[in-house]
């Protein structure tokens, strides 16, 4: 037993001598050099999301409210308006002032004073017809001071006026300030609305110098009201005034280029309404799981289908789907449309953003077999 | 600099490995070599052995049954120290000696005790032939496990440096697993001979036992019709 322990002794440590120094390190591989490869992850959706900008504006934090259309920008506008060319065309006149003042001006004053005037005013319409009538006014003579007396309690100062009037044209610009007060007094009473009518008759038989008097008091009552309404108006109307664009409006003229900063984006917008690319290849996925190809017929690698469909909310197919084969023989296509119309109805409903409907409404799946065998 | 550092790290003889592993892994691999070693060492004995006891039964079974005395063949081989066949040979014809020496009353006890004799016999020299085979196959299965229990703490502390080094570039982790995985490499080195060799050896000594057993067998047959023999006439005598 010694001798066999020694032997294996020497033998082992013969070769692990042998081995720890003749046997170096394994040859190094040669693994050359390579080149790392940059690999970048691009999110399609800066491809599929674009805002409409300029190319060369800086990154903001925010985008510009309103992308600009550059499409016809003419600095050189003289005129303003909403015409895409430069017209010349006068402004529109202005009709609005009568209107506007109309509207302002308070009608409690103005209204006493044609009240008078009423009384008056009847008396020019029978004027044409009394001047004919006029040979037959001796006859009425005697009743008229009968109404006159009796009525007279009440309306006295209205015919006192009258009599009045007639020494105003003389001295009109002394009595004008007192006129309106005066011609205040009979607002209050109702009873002259109703009396007009049968003074006709009685008023009859002074018919011209009736007339004249009638016709200059109008005139200054007129004047007082539109002085009130404009005093009035001063407050109101020229403080708006400054804050309206006084620029005439015209139909000519162009819409001016806006002068914000464009924002940074693309040529259009192509917005996140449509489909992403992980929601897209989503959709095909699920069109492929259901898609059962035929295997082993021939010429099938040239057929391709386009089915058409429209899809509800709920992604549930609407209507029938439209199906159109090109390529290859009669009998394949017959054979691949069938099959891919049958995977586009098992497949319903679609999971697809219900947010983004819109976008797909409507959806072409174009199948092709060649990648399916 | 840096490929000075990559020259350094790509020396990766065995040596170098063996002096850059830890204590640990060290002892494992010492262990494992001293296994080696002690299995080789039990290997060539035994088949030397196993050998000359071969030989030697080849012999006495020719000298056996070439027809020669029995009481010449055992005067001769008791002088001298015998294995195998030869010790049960001359352990069955001491019992039988000894017994008509002193007058054997029955044939049957002398059946038994002489067959009894040659049975212990057999037992020692089968023990001798299958003695250190046990060690054997304790190497053949306990060294890859020891061999991977020194490759596991060599990669815990390798990883341990690796962490703490904060690269993982395969350089820096290398030579630690390298250096981790010689441990199995010497301990499948030292299993798989001492397997081999315990099956062969094993069955060797299965054989060497059933020969020397079916010896056994025939040499008692051979005694109990001597004593049939022998003690018929004397019965008759009396």
């Amino acid at each position: 037993m010694k001798k066999s322990l020694a032997t294996s002794t020497t033998v082992h440590v013969v070769l692990l001598s042998w081995g720890l120094l003749s046997l170096s390190g394994p040859e190094r591989l040669d693994a050359g050099i390579m080149e790392t490869l940059p690999v970048d992850i691009v999110p399609i959706s800066e491809l599929t999301q674009i805002q409409q900008g300029e190319r060369t504006a800086p990154m903001a934090e925010t985008a510009a409210p309103e992308p600009v259309e550059t499409d016809a920008p003419e600095p050189d506008a003289q005129n303003i308006g909403n015409n895409t060319v430069d017209l010349d065309s006068p402004p529109t006149p202005e009709a609005r002032p009568e209107t506007v003042e109309e509207a302002a001006a308070p009608a409690p004053t103005p209204e006493p004073v044609p009240q008078p005037e009423l009384v008056p005013e009847p008396e020019p319409e029978p004027e044409p017809v009394e001047p004919a009538e006029a040979p037959p006014p001796p006859e009425p003579e005697a009743p008229e001071p009968e109404p006159e007396q009796e009525v007279a309690a009440l309306p006295e100062p209205a015919e006192a006026e009258a009599p009045d009037a007639e020494p105003l044209p003389d001295a009109p610009e002394a009595t004008a300030p007192a006129e309106p007060e005066v011609a205040a007094l009979p607002e209050n009473i109702p009873t002259p609305m109703s009396r007009p009518e049968p003074p006709r008759p009685q008023v009859a038989e002074q018919p011209e110098p009736a007339e004249r008097p009638q016709e200059t008091p109008p005139q200054q009552p007129q004047q007082a009201p539109q002085e009130t309404t404009e005093r009035e108006s001063e407050f109101d109307a020229d403080q708006i005034a400054a804050l309206l664009n006084q620029q005439a409006p015209s139909g000519g003229g162009q819409r001016q280029v806006d002068n914000q900063q464009a924002a940074l984006g693309g040529q259009q917008t192509t917005g996140g309404e449509s489909l992403s690319q992980s929601e897209l290849d989503a959709l095909r996925g699920q069109i492929q799981r259901c898609w059962n190809v035929v295997p082993g017929m021939a010429d099938a690698t040239d057929v391709r289908i386009r089915v058409g469909m429209r899809l509800a909310p709920d992604g549930t197919i609407q209507g029938q789907p439209s199906v159109s084969a090109s390529g290859g023989s009669d009998m394949a296509q017959r054979t691949l449309s069938g099959s891919a119309l049958r995977a586009v109805l098992r497949c319903a409903p679609y999971s697809l953003p219900a947010e983004k409907y819109e976008t797909w409404s409507e959806v072409v799946v174009n199948f092709d077999p060649s990648q399916m065998f | 600099m840096e490929q000075v550092g990559l020259a350094a790290t790509s020396d990766v003889t065995l040596w170098s490995l063996f002096m850059e592993a830890g204590l640990v892994v060290k002892l494992v691999m010492v262990g494992l070599v001293a296994a080696s070693i002690w299995t080789w060492a039990i290997i060539v004995d035994k088949t030397m052995s196993f050998g000359r006891v071969r030989r030697r039964l080849d012999n006495f079974e020719e000298i056996f049954w070439s027809g020669q005395s029995l009481e010449e063949l055992y005067r001769t081989l008791s002088e001298q120290k015998t294995t195998g066949m030869g010790a049960i040979f001359v352990a069955a014809m001491r019992e039988w000696k000894k017994s008509f020496e002193r007058g054997a009353r029955t044939p049957i006890g002398l059946q038994q005790r002489i067959e009894k004799a040659m049975d212990v016999t057999l037992a020692r020299e089968s023990e001798e032939l299958e003695s250190r085979l046990g060690s054997l196959a304790t190497i053949g299965s306990a060294a890859p496990f020891i061999g991977l229990f020194g490759t596991v703490v060599g990669i815990m502390t390798s990883f341990q440096a690796i962490a703490g080094s904060q690269s993982t570039n395969l350089a820096v982790v290398a030579p630690g697993i390298a250096e981790a995985l010689l441990a199995t490499a010497i301990g499948l080195l030292a299993a798989i001979p001492a397997v081999i060799g315990y099956n062969k050896l094993s069955g060797d000594a299965n054989k060497i036992t059933a020969r020397m057993e079916a010896f056994a067998d025939e040499f008692s047959a051979i005694l109990s019709r001597q004593i049939d023999e022998k003690l018929q006439p004397r019965q008759a005598a009396e």
